[in-house]
């Protein structure tokens, strides 16, 4: 494995990944916090893939299944899935209430998807790592809101439970949805943005320069920061 | 390299950029300049400032555990509930998987961070160290990722334009407190900056 010479990695040192210390690599455990160290977060790039394909794979029970069974004596059972929640809202008039649920649960969780196979294939090609990277932090922060179907249906379950009158039960579309956001969370999570950086250091240093690693070292000699 | 000490360095947690620490003024931000990542926010007092914040959300959240969170007026019947009860519904009707996912996201997450800077920086005020500190900062990491109490508000939000049609709702007290929880925490995670707070700890006795 190569390291992008300006890089920590590339000097033996380790960035805790609890409390950010940097330690020497041999350390192998951080001195401040006991966690372990790692240069790169382990088989990185295998649990992305692994999980993000599990996360696909839910994705279709999710929207095909049911979330909300609604039994009512006065209008009738029926049934909402992820989809049909939207549209309805959306047919009341509930255009922004719609947008956020469409957003949440079907834009985002695709979306997030895409970035990560997009973040996957930029570890090979080692391309334009700042705009990935901004890509991944993007997809860390926003995943934790697909979240919010799930809590409208436990809020639901919770609040109408009107005996024969009116009642609501959880579909198994419910669990299947948590389910996706999880396995979506725990994919972004495993990824290793620097991986990113090291392929890029990698495809910029050209195969015939023989001295990559001394200048790499050279250039690793960074001025000190300035906010 | 080798004689120099490793305290002295910073490494960018985006993309290992690495950095000799900068000797900032209080209250800077400091930023990654390759790929922007902030690395570090020096806020000097952040101990008694969070602190103060914390137990702020600690009281919120006993108020929104005590008063009715929502409640809903039918026709026919009228229903109440607790923060919890999304989660003791779930489980009363057998979707136990379903409630305990809920109530990682909204309980167990939120309560153990609360709960560790609670235990930590109150006996840092003195510059003393609890035993378990460490641990228990290290579980912090973690559960502050899948804390999901903002995105509950949400969802709370979207149930009420969802039941509107079918009956009157009112939002309860703890419906309120919850938001003050939820912003004090927020604020004492904030200003509480990860590096600081364990550079803190190394320094405290135990």
């Amino acid at each position: 494995m190569t390291f992008d010479p300006a890089s920590a990695a590339a000097r033996g040192l380790a960035r805790c990944h609890s409390c950010g210390r940097v330690e020497a690599v041999e350390t192998r455990h951080c001195p401040v916090c006991e966690a372990p160290l790692h240069l790169r977060k382990p088989a990185s790039l295998e649990r992305t893939i692994a999980l993000t394909i599990g996360a696909v794979l839910l994705y279709f029970p999710a929207n095909l299944l049911p979330v909300l069974f609604i039994k009512s004596s006065v209008k009738g059972d029926s049934q909402n899935t992820i989809l049909s929640g939207v549209v309805q809202f959306w047919n009341d008039g509930d255009y922004p209430v719609a947008l956020i649920i469409f957003t949440a649960s079907v834009l985002i969780p695709i979306l997030k998807v895409l970035a990560i196979i997009a973040l996957c294939l930029a570890v090979r090609s080692g391309s334009s790592p700042q705009a990935m990277t901004r890509l991944y932090r993007l997809t860390e922060y926003v995943g934790r809101w697909s979240m919010v179907d799930v809590f409208v249906v436990a809020i639901l379950v919770a609040m109408v439970q009107l005996g024969s009158v009116l009642q609501i039960d959880p579909g198994p579309g419910a669990l299947a949805f948590a389910g996706v956001v999880i396995l979506t969370m725990l994919a972004a999570r495993s990824f290793d943005p620097r991986l990113i950086w090291d392929a890029a250091a990698a495809s910029a240093a050209t195969p015939a320069d023989d001295n990559r690693e001394t200048r790499g070292a050279d250039s690793a000699a960074q001025p000190p920061l300035h906010a | 390299m080798d004689n120099t000490n490793t305290t002295d360095y910073i490494a960018c947690p985006d993309c290992d950029g690495l950095y000799t620490t900068p000797e900032t003024p209080e209250g800077d931000r400091i930023v990654c300049p390759r790929c922007s990542a902030h690395l570090l926010t020096r806020r000097p007092g952040f101990v008694s400032h969070a602190t103060a914040l914390v137990i702020a959300a600690a009281l919120f959240f006993l108020l929104a555990n005590v008063f009715p969170f929502m409640s809903m007026k039918s026709d026919y019947r009228e229903s109440e509930m607790l923060l919890a009860g999304s989660v003791a519904g779930l489980e009363k009707q057998g979707f136990t998987l379903l409630a305990s996912m809920v109530g990682v996201f909204v309980l167990a997450a939120p309560i153990l961070v609360m709960g560790t800077l609670l235990y930590v920086l109150i006996p840092l005020l003195q510059g003393q160290r609890r035993r378990w500190a460490l641990h228990f900062c290290r579980a912090m990491q973690e559960a502050k990722q899948w804390n999901m109490m903002e995105v509950y508000l949400l969802g709370v939000l979207v149930s009420l334009l969802k039941l509107e049609k079918l009956a009157t709702l009112n939002l309860g007290p703890a419906f309120w407190a919850f938001v003050g929880f939820i912003l004090c925490l927020a604020s004492a995670i904030t200003i509480t900056d990860p590096a600081e707070l364990w550079r803190e700890l190394k320094e405290a006795q135990q």
